[in-house]
């Protein structure tokens, strides 16, 4: 039987007003997501790989086209729905890390869990950041962690709720070679344990090779698929 | 000249400079280009709008007031003198262009066949009054209008009172002296009669130019004589320097400011009303310009670093900045003194009528201010955060977290300070409110940051016992507690400001309505003898009036004071000369009246009811030069009398109560001869019993102030107005410091905001999250900021306004309450659109 597809884009185009006119980004991309599976899209800087990583998410709406996204059409419903759509289903990792400069790494961690009702959150939370390796680091501020910290609390948030699916964009851009290596490990490590899909962008394609499926896209089009 | 490192310098570095302030300028540009500006001068325009609309307004107002206060004279200024105008002085008149008609008051019989009646007879010139009208009516019981002019020749206008008296109706014919003048019209309102009420019998007016026919003024005879002026401003003031330089002896010059006592309530407490606005519309535009450039200066880091990162040095830095900030002041304060002055003529429209006559037009001075104020307050609240500036270090382009603001400079407290209190001086110009509301301020400020400190401290202990959404607020607040505090202490300085105001405009309120109730009298019965005490209480009972309050007054002349001989000439002041010339009302009271406050020496107590002992107003005592201890000797009849002062008093003559300069004790004049005074209400439609009651007792005479009364309900009504209006301004100015405010920590939520929507949270988790924040910050700002605006608006009320105080929790907690939803209000305004960003643009802006 065919694992199901849990996202799948139809055509998608994104355009944006820029003092020089109308910017096209992407341009009729239409791609599908299977259930357990991980999937590189890669591609140069401006290529459109990150617009289409929010697209997928969710975090914005196509010009035209559509995304369903866990049997949800997200160009039907509102940004409220969509953020319900995404609670403690889909997790992400991002280049810059975002994390919540206010929290603790511990509630950094339990926010997605809590957002999403889930009663065990700190129990969740110390367990995910200890399997990140930053047990005694729970208490601290993200401005008080490294680069490499801050990353592996995202990915412990990435994956607090058992996420059905995670997109992570660039996530070793802003570290340095050493730390992305064993950052990218960690995260290919629980995707692994966890058994969850994987939408992975990427402008390193060696990176890009450690995925099941490689999307290139170039100058917002899909140029390939590679398995 | 070139340097070695290949910088061309003009002398003293002005090459440089000037090159900084093109470089500024291109910034400027580019930045308006990005619209990053737009926020920064909308702020300063909108806190200098309501700056600059509240001073106009003000402004006009304060010449309306004053010009209503010249109705009051009937003139600018009036010269009064115990002898005629002299040439010098018409001439001095006519060389400035003024205008001047004379006007001259005694007292006389006047007759008609068998009836006579003493009357206050005033002999106007041509052109009275100057300011006002004078109202009259064709008969007793005719509508009244203004009258076009004075009355001709051979002809007066009387009191309708003084009709009765003589039995007699308009075009009947009376005698005053040696000549017979026939009635022409009965006088409803006499603009500049408001301070004599006490003073006088019924009025007759006639043309002076017939004053001499009557030969009724001899030398020596007791007359007062007036000269009233009017014209422009400079050149009256121009009029009364050059006649206080002559200081001819018994001559007093009256203008609005020491007019009539009556009007001064009203038109006092308005103006310092006024006042306080304008200070508090200063306070509340500099602190959302602090909050702007702090904005401002924050979002300029990066830009700095980079700058510092290709080479600028520290006075470069410094001089792009400042440029920028007067290029920012001049336009943001142009730019609102321009609203400012749109928006208080639109206000005039809309209000029409809101004082008696033409608004003057508004003169520039605000607008000057207003342009003056914007990079003043510009440069003194920002110009200690943008010399921080100077210190961003270019490492910041690699680590972000350099060189970040710190959130308390206390230089920017300083300088905030000294700015706002050289703003408040320059514009307010009253020492004591300034310092009232500069104190104040600064106890706000101070009080609001420790305990928001301490409080953000204390509550983010509390955060791991929330739920995720209060967690969020609470630790947004913690984590941001610097910035936070200078919220918290922006918001609270803005509740501090406005709700001071609020309560000062109630107990000014509360005061006129208290010194003016419904019942307030409206006619004073005088002349009444002991004998008759008991038949006019009686008559009062039979109309179901409250029995009255009978005041007795014993006629007394003063003869010396601490056993030293009196003389008119002894004094130069004008008033004390009338108090030796005229005899005095000497009266008795076992209390001090509600309306009456000691302000020297002890009431009498029980075992002094005998005792030669008198209580002194303190203008009268003030004239006299009086002190306590000092004993006054005073001619009664044929009997003489020493008493010694042993209080002073303030009296509100406003009140419309009988009144007295001097009292005594109970017991001591009970075997003089007293006539009685009392006052009472009688709705204007049963004023024809108050004639029967004149029928039946004849000697008695009735003064009716209704005519007055209305005049001083209709001036407080009309600045009750004004101040509402001019508050609603303020408030608008508050408006503004909340937003400036607000904006403070907006690229910070638009993060969060992001975040937490990815994380996949709902509108209402967010919302509440964002609420728990700002109730956390509306109840720390408006709690400190209500208090401190109850301990200052007591300061300002019992010790500058004179107006009572009551402290009241309700108010309190109304000033917590409306600061908590106000903030919350504004916080959600501010931030809804966030929550409807697509989380994608945010993120990817951060």
């Amino acid at each position: 039987m065919t694992p199901e597809i849990i996202v799948q884009a139809e055509a998608l185009t994104k355009q944006v007003s820029s003092p020089e006119g109308v910017l096209t980004i992407l341009s009729d991309v239409s791609m599908s997501v299977r259930k357990g599976e991980t999937v590189a899209v890669v591609g140069v800087s401006g290529s459109g790989k990150s617009t289409l990583l929010g697209l997928l998410a969710g975090l914005d709406l196509p010009t035209t086209g559509r995304v369903i996204l866990n049997g949800t059409d997200l160009s039907r419903v509102d940004e409220d729905q969509r953020a319900r759509v995404r609670a403690g289903r889909v997790g992400f990792v991002f280049q810059n890390f975002q994390l919540l400069p206010s929290f603790t790494a511990m509630e950094n961690v339990m926010l997605p869990l809590e957002l999403a009702g889930r009663g065990v959150a700190e129990q969740e939370a110390r367990l995910g950041l200890t399997r990140v390796g930053l047990e005694d680091r729970m208490a601290h501020y993200p401005s008080q962690l490294s680069g490499g910290e801050q990353q592996r609390v995202a990915i412990a948030r990435a994956f607090a709720c058992r996420p059905q699916i995670l997109f992570a964009d660039e996530p070793t851009g802003n570290l340095d070679e050493n730390t992305g290596g064993r950052i990218i490990q960690l995260l290919f490590d629980l995707n692994r344990e966890r058994g969850t899909t994987l939408v992975l962008v990427t402008h390193d394609r060696e990176i890009g090779t450690r995925c099941e499926r490689r999307l290139e896209l170039s100058a917002g089009r899909l140029v390939g698929a590679l398995h | 000249m070139r340097t070695s490192s290949g910088v061309v310098r003009g002398p003293f570095g002005w090459g440089i400079a000037l090159k900084s302030i093109s470089l500024a300028w291109r910034l400027l540009m580019r930045q308006r280009r990005a619209g990053d500006l737009k926020v920064v001068i909308a702020a300063l325009a909108v806190a200098i709008a309501a700056l600059v609309s509240v001073m106009s307004f003000a402004d006009r107002l304060q010449r309306a007031l004053k010009f209503q206060g010249s109705e009051l004279l009937a003139a600018d200024l009036v010269v009064r003198s115990p002898y005629p105008a002299k040439a010098e002085w018409t001439a001095e008149i006519s060389r400035l262009g003024l205008q001047s008609a004379p006007t001259v008051s005694f007292r006389s019989v006047v007759l008609r066949d068998e009836h006579s009646h003493l009357a206050e007879v005033k002999a106007v010139g041509e052109g009275y009054p100057l300011r006002g009208r004078v109202r009259v009516a064709a008969d007793i019981s005719g509508v009244d209008a203004p009258a076009g002019g004075i009355p001709t020749a051979g002809t007066v206008w009387v009191d309708g009172q003084l009709l009765a008296l003589l039995n007699t109706t308009v075009g009947g014919q009376v005698t005053l002296g040696a000549r017979r003048f026939t009635i022409d019209k009965v006088i409803t309102l006499e603009p500049d009669r408001g301070g004599e009420v006490f003073a006088i019998a019924p009025r007759l007016m006639l043309n002076i130019a017939d004053l001499p026919s009557t030969q009724l003024i001899q030398p020596g005879s007791l007359a007062s004589y007036r000269l009233l002026i009017a014209g422009d401003v400079v050149l009256i003031d121009a009029f009364r320097s050059w006649m206080r330089k002559r200081r001819e002896a018994g001559v007093g010059l009256h203008d609005a400011s020491n007019a009539q006592p009556r009007f001064r309530t009203a038109l006092d407490k308005g103006e310092q009303f006024l006042g306080l606005a304008t200070l508090i519309s200063v306070l509340l535009a500099g602190v959302a310009i602090a909050r702007a450039a702090r904005n401002y200066a924050q979002r300029h880091l990066d830009t700095v670093a980079l700058m510092r990162c290709v080479g600028a040095t520290q006075g470069t830095i410094v001089t792009v900045f400042v440029t920028q900030l007067l290029v920012l002041g001049t336009v943001g304060g142009a730019i609102g003194s321009v609203i400012g002055y749109v928006a208080q003529q639109a206000f005039v429209y809309l209000l029409p009528g809101l004082v008696a006559g033409e608004l003057p037009w508004p003169s520039l001075t605000p607008a000057g201010v207003g342009m003056a104020a914007g990079v003043i307050t510009l440069i003194g609240f920002a110009a200690p955060i943008i010399l921080r500036l100077r210190g961003v270090p270019p490492l910041r382009v690699l680590r972000r977290e350099l060189g970040t603001l710190p959130n308390h400079i206390a230089a920017v407290y300083i300088t905030a300070m000294l700015t706002l209190a050289a703003l408040v001086l320059w514009v307010g110009r009253d020492l004591v409110l300034a310092g009232y509301v500069l104190g104040g301020s600064a106890a706000t400020i101070l009080l609001l940051w420790a305990l928001s400190l301490l409080t953000l401290r204390a509550v983010s202990g509390l955060r791991r016992r929330m739920n995720v959404s209060w967690r969020f607020g609470v630790a947004a607040l913690a984590r941001r507690a610097g910035s936070a505090t200078g919220q918290i202490v922006a918001i609270g300085v803005g509740v501090m400001a406005i709700l001071l105001l609020t309560l000062v405009r109630g107990d000014i309120l509360q005061a006129w309505r208290s010194s003016l109730p419904a019942d307030t009298p409206n006619h004073f019965l005088i002349n009444i003898q002991a004998r008759q005490l008991e038949d006019i209480t009686v008559f009062f009972r039979k109309y179901g009036w409250p029995d009255p309050q009978l005041r007795p007054i014993v006629r007394a002349r003063l003869i010396a004071v601490n056993d030293t001989p009196v003389e008119a000439q002894d004094f130069k002041d004008a008033f004390a000369q009338r108090v030796v010339q005229r005899a005095a009302n000497l009266s008795w009271a076992e209390s001090l009246q509600s309306d009456n406050k000691l302000v020297a020496g002890n009431w009498w107590r029980d075992q002094e009811r005998a005792l030669p002992l008198v209580s002194v107003e303190k203008q009268y005592a003030e004239a006299l030069r009086l002190s306590l201890g000092d004993t006054l000797r005073y001619r009664i009849a044929d009997q003489e009398i020493t008493v010694t002062v042993s209080n002073l008093r303030s009296v509100a003559w406003d009140s419309f109560r009988p009144n007295f300069f001097l009292l005594v004790p109970p017991e001591l004049l009970r075997e003089y001869p007293a006539s009685y005074i009392t006052s009472l209400h009688v709705p204007r439609s049963q004023t024809h019993q108050i004639n029967e009651l004149i029928k039946q007792f004849p000697n008695i005479t009735d003064i009716d102030v209704d005519a007055l009364l209305r005049q001083v309900r209709g001036l407080v009504d009309r600045v009750n107005l004004v101040l509402e209006y001019v508050f609603l301004f303020t408030v608008l100015a508050g408006i503004v410091v909340l937003y400036a405010a607000m904006q403070t920590t907006r690229a910070e939520r638009r993060q969060e905001v992001a975040i937490l929507r990815t994380l996949g949270a709902t509108q209402s988790q967010l919302s509440l999250g964002m609420i728990s924040e700002f109730v956390v910050m509306g109840l720390l700002a408006g709690g400190v900021g209500a208090l401190a605006a109850m301990m200052v608006g007591y300061g300002v009320s019992e010790y500058l306004l004179g107006v009572p105080y009551r402290f009241q929790v309700g108010t309190w907690l109304g000033g917590v309450a409306a600061a908590v939803i106000l903030v919350t209000m504004a916080g959600l305004l501010g931030t809804y659109r966030l929550w409807h960003t697509s989380p994608w643009h945010s993120l990817r802006e951060t």
